[in-house]
Formats: structure tokens, C-alpha cells, sequence
């Protein structure tokens, strides 16, 4: 099985805060280290501007590349949902192996404190929430409904199975789990 | 990791509360608590989840708010020159016995008007509330001075009391699903939340078909998403392209003449002015492209689509009449509202920029009230309704005038000259226009006092600082506004930091410390706020279960149809009149045609005024400042929380053609100043502003350095301490010029 996110970018105001929950919920300081990033864009003269946020967690990808980069084994794929976990005791440190996850990742998705030698954190989908069969916290947080979340299967069935929009290009090589209602105007 | 993976569940209680906040929203929050500390907070968890009332990122942060290690926890002595913001540790006995002598000795040399009361919107909930609590102590202590005036919404409040006689001029936000066309002029919802479910009552108007316009300088994060057109406009020359569009209505016919001659008075009169027939000049589209910079086919072809329309959401907001004469907007917004027939039906909008509703609204909010007339206002003339606003500043100034008040007293007109201050609920320094005078102000000031949670740019300046307690800390009552409908209740979720005291203690125990054995205590909350729940209709009839209100934290009020404002009024006039001295939509106010003011004219025209973009000092100052609500934070409250910060940085929105011309770059840092002040600040260069105009969110706070340059890029830095005829503060109406910061001067 595999789970992944749905968004839909046509109702995204890009307040933020999804991001802010994930923070309080994973007591993460202010600071680089960001497990859901909203990404900005904006093209066009006034009046006919175009803007949209794209969100940017760790996308769960079918075929994680940052998992064969690791030095040390510490990102696992769990087979029973493909949450793509780091286990960050055994991360030896974006220091000691060049942050090859990050260089790695086409999303962005692994995440450095800015300490020296930080070990790599990332969007873990909410597993300890998943295992009591509730939604991420940033899903909860929308508060224009803008995020799903739950096996991949599902959300293609229920919104479609567009992988790609404004600012974000679908990777064949690592196949995020993400569905998208792009913006177009 | 965090402690996110070893908490046990059976070690973690689930306390409801909700924010106290001054924003429009009231939302459910689950606070996570262990071992006495907040770890986590969810929100609303209501089982329909459509109608879930979300919190924003703002309460998202509380934790980092209700736990920021710059929270005050003890109170403090000034130890150093005013406003250095050097203090000392004292004991709660010392403070207020300090207090309490200083209050004697200002009555008795100087008498009761001398004690300047400085209440704010900082807490916006019933029972621990300093404001009340202050306003009773001192009635009882003999009388205070005070100020009159809403700087948020008063030329909103203006406009309906003149037109309507009533603020209640809001529908249900479900509502907008009934609409055909909705309007957001100047109205973003996105950030400023009026009434929690607000945005996304819109997002689902918006997928049903319904075409939404946003008519706004910017380009706003609501139209981003909702908006199927974006027609920016000059600040402050809304009023244009409202006559503009009622002239188009008018020439095609397209007004419901029937409405008007049945619930209104004074159109003729109003149409005489739109047509020219008063002063010679028709007020076409053309006429207003000019003045708007929106072209002449725009605005003749949203007239002509708002005419046709029905049913037509007009939403108009209260920012734009922060502005020189800014109460003409909501009025002339009110009377297309009226020249349409969208008034009192379903899908339709009053307009007026209040949006409340009856059901829940704050402005019903239970409260021990003052026992009788602040006694320094005994025998003067009634203010009740009036639209005199000189009749208001009988013993009282203007909010924005507070800090001239206190520089000039008796000798600049003021009805007191201020000698013992107390600030409650506000970082009015911040908040209020001219900060530098402000500042000014405070440093010369005897005496002042303040209630704080943080050491705000206004609570430098204090002699003493009390440190409160916060809502997290706290039990009571609280309720949305403007828009529910729904009851909340906070419970309290952990013990108050340090030695922080609620603003009732505080009160209570000055109360002893002055002899006044008459001020009620409370020492039993939960039956005090049981009590409060008697004291209001509308909590009486809905919450009979006290228990389950505590426990749920919330209490829906279920209503059969959607509530629309003056549905009375309209479906039965004869028995349901509105409340104006005519019974009917005031267009033409005999009462302001009475106070003979031509800035105040007794029918909705545009006018030009002080510091709008055809202001000749727009040749020194060619910008115009806009100064709307930050997305972080309530006003200048949450300014130091850095979860909140981090995802909204601090920037200018620059237009690259005004950019350009002064070589500056995005992300470069900036000088933006004026006749008054002078701050800096980084630029964002984005095609989401009009040229002509900057915008600054409000808010972050004042930090003046050695040349006079505020560091912190608190807006009202620049802005001036002005008011609007009907007592809107007139922030945006504010001319700026700005340059590349080179440093030092």
C-alpha cells in the first residue's frame, strides 16, 4: 500500500498554517527546519496576475531516491504503507555525509536544524497519528480544506489523478505520492 | 526526535479553550496538556467537518505565545529614563500599594478627570477582562477620563448608525452560497478573519459558480483564490467609483425604485448629486477613471452586472474607511446596496463593513458593568446615538488622540490634562497614529501604568508593569465576532506563569488597597461564569447545560435559514421600522446635514481630502502607505512569536515600476518616511500592488534608533493621529517616499 497527499492549490491562501501545526506538533524550533514548506510563485502584469503555493512536505515517493543515498541505512520505506521514515539516531549528519538525502531529494523534503552536524528530520506523514487512524496534523490545520491525505488508491479515485502543476514537476525517477488540483488562473 | 513519540496518551489531558484575541474569529481549540504544561494544540474537532471552525496559524502558535520566554512574570519598577526599558523586580504589595498612593495623591491634587483609563481590544472575553473591571474600580474610585472611538471599525460604525441605527448589519456567512455576485471591496478575509468559517463559506461560493470581484489596491491572498477579476483601485477613491457605478445604474434604470421609495429616504437628493444636478459635474465613468485610475468600460460594465444581478453580495470592510472622510465609503456602499434591493433577502448584503450577526456577537458579551455614570461624566449632555461627535469628547478624546491629549492637555482643548495613566489591552504606542509623537508622549507623561504580557513598545515607557495572566491561564467566556453562530468557553489549562495575575485579581486587589470595600468580588469563577451566562439573552435561552458547555467548549447555535440583517425590516416595514429618526435607510441624514460640516456631507459623495493621492504634498511624499493586518499576527499581538514570524517575513510590497525608479531591488533594504517618521524596512517587489502604493502590514513593533529610524518597521511610524468626521482613525490616509537604506541617517 501506499499513502499519499492531495492538494488542491485552487483553494490554498498560503497562510501557513499547516506548516505552524507541524511545528507545534513536532516541537520544532523556528528555523531551517521545516517539515512542511509552502512554496510561492507568482507570474504575469498587473491586473492579470497569477499566483499559487504549492506545498511541500515529504512526498512518500514510490521509489524514494534518498534511500539509496544514505551512507547509513537511516531512511527506510515501510512496506506495509510507504511512509518514508529517517531514523535520525542512526543519521550520522548533514556534516559528516554532505546532506546526499537533500542533494538527493528533487523535493527538498529532508530537513537540517541549523546546528553543526544536524541529523536529517523530515515529514514522517504523522505516523504516530496514522497508527491511531487520524489524519496528519496538517490536513486537520487547512482551513480551506485544501489537504487530504490517505492511500494513494483512495485519493485518485476520489479527486483524479493529476500529478502535476504550477511549479511542480512529477519525478518518474522517485514517483511522489501526490495528487494535485492544480490552479490554472 | 521531539516529544512527540514518547508521550503517553493516558499522561495527556485534553483541555477545550479558544483564543482571546482581538480578531474576528473565535475558534475551538484542544489544548494538549501534561504534567501542568501545554505540549500540543489541535482545533475544532466537530464531527461535521465541513463545518469544522479551524483555527488560523495565529492560534496554531499559542503554545509558543503562552510560553515565550520574554513573557513578563513578575511585576516591575521603572529603573532607568522612561523609555529606556530598564526595570526592577518588585513584589505585588509593592506595586499596587505604589499605585494605589499614586491614585490618591492625583485626585487629590489634581482631581478624578486627571486619571487617564487607556482601554483596548486585547481581550476580547467577559469575566477576567481588566477593562471592565478597571472601568467599575475607578467609577467607584470617582471617575476616570477616558477616549471614545474604535480604531478599527468606527467609520463602519459611523455609516451604520447614520443609515441604519444599527451595527448588526451582517449575514450569516452560509449566506454567500445564496448569493449570485459577490463583491469583496476591499475586503480580505483570508487574513483579517471576519468570523471563523468566513474563507471558506467563500471558497465553497466560489466552486458553486458564484462569480466573486475584488475590487482593492491589492491583490489580496482571498482574491488569489477566489477572485474570477481583480480591479485594483487608488486608495481612498472608492467613493468615485461608487457614485461612477450608481450613475450607470441610474442612466440604465437598473434601480429598484419601488425599494427605494418604500424603505429609503433621500435618494432624490443622492441622484441629484451622481447626475450632476447639484454641482454641474455628472458623475460618469469617465469622471471616475480618472480619479480611480479604474477604466471607464470596468466600471460601466460592473455596474452594470451588480445592477443586474439578484442577488448581489456587495461586501464592502471597514479599511478603507480607516481613512481622512472614510465613513463615505461604507455610505455610499450601504446605498448601492439600497438602489439595488439587496437588502434584507437572502444573497444579498447590506453592506455597512461590520458583517455582524446577531447570534453570539461580542458586542452582547456579559460583563460586570460599571455600578453607575463614570461620575466625571455625571450631568453631561447624552452621546446615546448621537452623531455629534463633539457631543462624545465632553469629558472625553479621540483614540487617536490619546497621546495628544497627554502632550497638550486643557491647553490644546482637551477636556483633562492627563496625570496618571493606566493602559489596559493595548500597545496603543504601537497601534495608534504618529508613534513618534506618541513616544514623545509617554517619555513626558508622570505617571503611567500598564497591564501587559510582554515589554511592548507602550510598555516601555510604563513606571510600572503588571504582568497578566493569559487566556491558556485563564477560565471564561468568550465569543466570535462578528460572525458565529456559537458560544465558546476557554478553559483553564494550566496555572498562570511566574506571578502573573488576571486583570480582575489585579483589580480586586487594588480594590482593597484603595479602601473600596464596594467592588465585587468574584472568588468562585466557574458560578461566576455561570452567572454571566444569566446575564446575556441570548446565552440564557441556548446554554442550559453548563456541564456540557464546559466540556465540549463550544455551544452551535442551530438556526433554520441562514440569518440575513433587516429581514424584519424589509418583510413587515410597518411593524419592523429601522431605527433612524425617518424609520427608514437614512441615504440623505437630516441629522448630519444638521452638524453643517462639509467633510460630512448629508449624502454619500466623494471627497477629497488630506493625504490621498491628489494631496499636493504628494509631490514631497508621492507614495501612498497602506497599512493592512498582518497574516501573523492580531494586530501587534503574537509580534514576538517566532513560528509566526518565520513564515511571514516583515517586507514592503513595492510595485516594480515604483521600484524601479528608485534603483531598488527585491530584497533590498529601505527607507520609507515622511514629514513624521522615518522606518526601515525590506522590499518585496510585486506586481500585487497598484504603483503609486506601498503596503506595510501593521503591527510589528516600534524600535527607534539613535538617528530616529525605527528598526522594527512599525507602520504607524508613519501614519498620523487623525480622525475621520464620524471617528474613523485615519491611518491610510498617509503619503510616504522611499529610498535604498544606506545606513546610519
Amino acid at each position: 500500500m501506499q499513502i499519499g497527499f492531495y492538494f488542491d492549490q485552487t483553494r490554498c491562501i498560503g497562510c501557513s498554517a499547516c506548516a505552524v501545526a507541524c511545528k507545534d506538533w513536532y516541537d520544532i524550533p523556528a528555523g531551517p527546519e521545516r517539515w512542511m514548506r509552502i512554496l510561492y510563485n507568482e507570474t504575469g502584469k498587473l491586473p492579470k496576475v497569477f499566483v499559487s503555493y504549492t506545498i511541500s512536505p515529504c512526498f512518500h515517493c514510490e521509489d524514494p531516491v534518498c534511500i539509496p543515498v544514505c551512507p547509513v541505512e537511516a531512511i527506510i520505506k515501510r512496506e506495509e504503507d510507504g511512509i518514508v521514515v529517517v531514523n535520525s539516531e542512526k543519521c550520522i549528519g548533514n556534516e559528516q555525509c554532505d546532506s546526499k538525502c537533500l542533494k538527493a531529494c528533487p523535493y527538498d523534503a529532508p530537513q537540517f536544524s541549523n546546528k553543526v552536524g544536524a541529523k536529517m528530520h523530515k515529514c514522517n506523514y504523522c505516523l504516530d497519528r496514522f497508527v491511531e487512524g487520524k489524519l496528519p496534523i496538517c490536513v486537520e490545520a487547512c482551513r480551506t480544506h485544501a489537504l487530504d491525505a490517505g492511500y494513494l488508491d483512495d485519493l485518485k479515485r476520489k479527486y483524479g489523478d493529476i500529478q502535476e502543476t504550477k511549479n511542480f514537476t512529477y519525478s518518474e525517477r522517485t514517483k511522489p505520492a501526490i495528487i494535485f488540483k492544480p490552479k490554472l488562473k | 526526535m521531539s516529544n512527540a513519540n514518547n508521550v503517553k496518551k493516558s499522561d495527556v489531558k485534553i483541555v477545550r479553550s479558544t483564543s482571546a484575541f482581538d480578531c474576528g474569529g473565535r475558534c475551538p481549540l484542544r489544548l494538549h496538556v501534561k504534567d501542568g504544561k501545554i505540549i500540543r494544540i489541535e482545533t475544532d474537532d466537530y464531527e461535521v467537518k465541513e463545518e469544522q471552525l479551524r483555527a488560523c496559524l495565529r492560534c496554531r502558535a499559542l503554545r509558543q505565545y503562552v510560553y515565550h520566554p520574554k513573557r513578563l512574570k513578575f511585576p516591575l519598577k521603572r529603573d532607568g529614563p522612561k523609555g529606556s526599558g530598564k526595570f526592577k523586580r518588585i513584589s505585588w504589595d509593592e506595586a499596587l500599594s505604589e499605585i494605589a498612593k499614586k491614585l490618591k495623591e492625583v485626585k487629590e491634587l489634581y482631581g478624578n478627570l486627571s486619571i487617564f483609563l487607556a482601554l483596548g481590544g486585547g481581550y476580547q472575553a467577559a469575566y477576567h477582562d481588566g477593562m471592565l473591571a478597571m472601568m467599575r474600580l475607578l467609577t467607584q474610585f470617582g471617575g476616570y477620563s477616558t477616549h471614545y472611538g474604535n480604531v478599527s471599525s468606527e467609520g463602519a460604525v459611523y455609516a451604520t448608525q447614520t443609515m441604519y441605527k444599527s451595527p448588526f448589519v451582517g449575514n450569516s456567512r452560509d449566506d454567500l452560497l445564496n448569493s449570485n455576485l459577490i463583491i469583496m471591496w476591499g475586503w480580505d478575509p483570508a487574513r483579517m478573519i471576519s468570523g471563523t468559517d468566513t474563507i471558506f463559506n467563500l471558497v465553497k461560493a466560489k466552486e458553486k459558480g458564484i462569480k466573486i470581484i475584488s475590487i482593492d489596491p491589492r491583490y489580496t491572498d482571498s482574491a488569489t483564490i477566489l477572485a474570477d477579476q481583480w480591479i485594483p483601485i487608488v486608495p481612498g477613491t472608492d467613493v468615485a467609483m461608487m457614485v461612477a457605478m450608481a450613475y450607470v445604474i441610474i442612466k440604465e434604470n437598473l434601480h429598484d425604485q419601488e425599494f427605494l421609495d418604500k424603505y429609503t429616504v433621500g435618494f432624490e437628493k443622492f441622484k441629484a448629486y451622481v447626475m450632476g444636478e447639484e454641482d454641474g459635474i455628472p458623475k460618469t465613468p469617465k469622471w471616475a477613471e480618472k480619479i480611480t485610475t479604474v477604466s471607464a468600460k470596468i466600471i460601466t460594465d460592473l455596474a452594470l452586472e451588480y445592477g443586474r444581478t439578484k442577488p448581489a453580495a456587495l461586501m464592502d470592510c471597514q479599511a478603507p474607511a480607516r481613512s481622512a472622510v472614510g465613513e463615505l465609503y461604507n455610505r455610499a456602499a450601504i446605498t448601492l446596496t439600497a438602489m439595488t434591493g439587496n437588502i434584507g433577502v437572502h444573497g444579498g448584503s447590506a453592506a455597512g463593513g461590520l458583517m455582524g450577526i446577531p447570534y453570539g456577537h461580542m458586542f452582547f458579551r456579559a460583563g460586570i458593568p460599571p455600578p453607575r455614570r463614570n461620575p466625571v461624566e455625571e450631568g453631561l449632555k447624552s452621546v446615546r446615538g448621537s452623531l455629534d461627535l463633539n457631543l462624545r469628547f465632553q469629558a472625553r478624546c479621540h483614540t487617536n488622540k490619546i497621546f495628544d491629549a497627554i502632550l497638550k492637555g486643557k491647553k490644546g482643548g482637551y477636556p483633562f490634562d492627563v496625570k496618571f495613566a493606566w493602559f489596559i489591552n493595548n500597545n496603543f504606542l504601537n497601534q495608534l497614529g504618529n508613534a513618534n509623537k506618541s513616544a514623545k508622549a509617554l517619555k513626558q507623561l508622570d505617571y503611567m501604568v500598564i497591564s501587559e504580557l510582554w515589554l511592548t513598545p507602550t510598555a516601555k515607557y510604563a513606571d510600572i508593569i503588571l504582568p497578566v495572566s493569559s487566556i491558556a491561564e485563564r477560565s471564561d467566556l468568550t465569543r466570535p465576532w462578528p460572525s458565529g453562530p456559537y458560544f465558546t468557553i476557554a478553559n483553564k489549562a494550566i496555572e498562570p506563569l511566574g506571578e502573573c495575575k488576571s486583570d480582575l485579581r489585579i483589580a480586586e486587589e487594588l480594590a482593597d488597597k484603595l479602601g473600596i470595600t464596594e467592588f465585587v468580588k468574584y472568588p468562585d469563577v466557574e458560578s461566576s461564569l455561570k452567572f454571566m451566562l444569566k446575564m446575556t439573552e441570548d446565552t440564557r435561552k441556548e446554554i442550559k447545560n453548563f456541564k456540557k458547555f464546559k466540556e465540549q467548549g463550544i455551544h452551535r447555535v442551530k438556526l433554520e435559514e441562514p440569518h440575513v440583517a433587516f429581514k424584519k425590516e424589509i418583510e413587515d416595514p410597518e411593524n419592523h421600522p429601522f431605527g433612524t429618526p425617518t424609520g427608514k435607510i437614512e441615504i440623505y441624514s437630516q441629522r448630519i446635514a444638521d452638524l453643517n460640516d462639509p467633510d460630512n456631507p448629508p449624502i454619500p459623495k466623494y471627497l477629497e481630502r488630506w493625504e490621498g493621492r491628489y494631496d499636493p504634498l504628494s509631490k514631497k511624499y508621492p507614495l501612498q502607505l497602506l497599512s493592512p493586518h498582518p497574516k501573523s499576527r492580531v494586530h501587534s499581538e503574537m509580534y514576538l512569536v517566532e513560528w509566526l514570524k518565520e513564515v511571514d517575513p516583515h517586507v514592503a510590497w513595492i510595485n516594480p515600476v515604483d521600484a524601479e525608479a528608485r534603483n531598488i531591488k527585491n530584497g533590498d533594504e529601505i527607507l520609507v518616511y515622511n514629514g513624521r517618521g522615518k522606518l526601515k524596512i525590506k522590499a518585496w517587489l510585486t506586481e500585487r500592488i497598484i504603483p503609486g502604493v506601498i503596503s506595510i502590514s501593521e503591527g510589528a513593533w516600534y524600535d527607534p534608533d539613535d538617528n530616529g529610524i525605527d528598526r522594527g518597521g512599525c507602520v504607524n511610524t508613519l501614519t498620523m493621529d487623525a480622525y475621520s468626521p464620524g471617528g474613523a482613525s485615519a491611518l491610510k490616509s498617509c503619503l510616504v517616499e522611499i529610498k535604498k537604506f544606506k545606513g546610519g541617517a
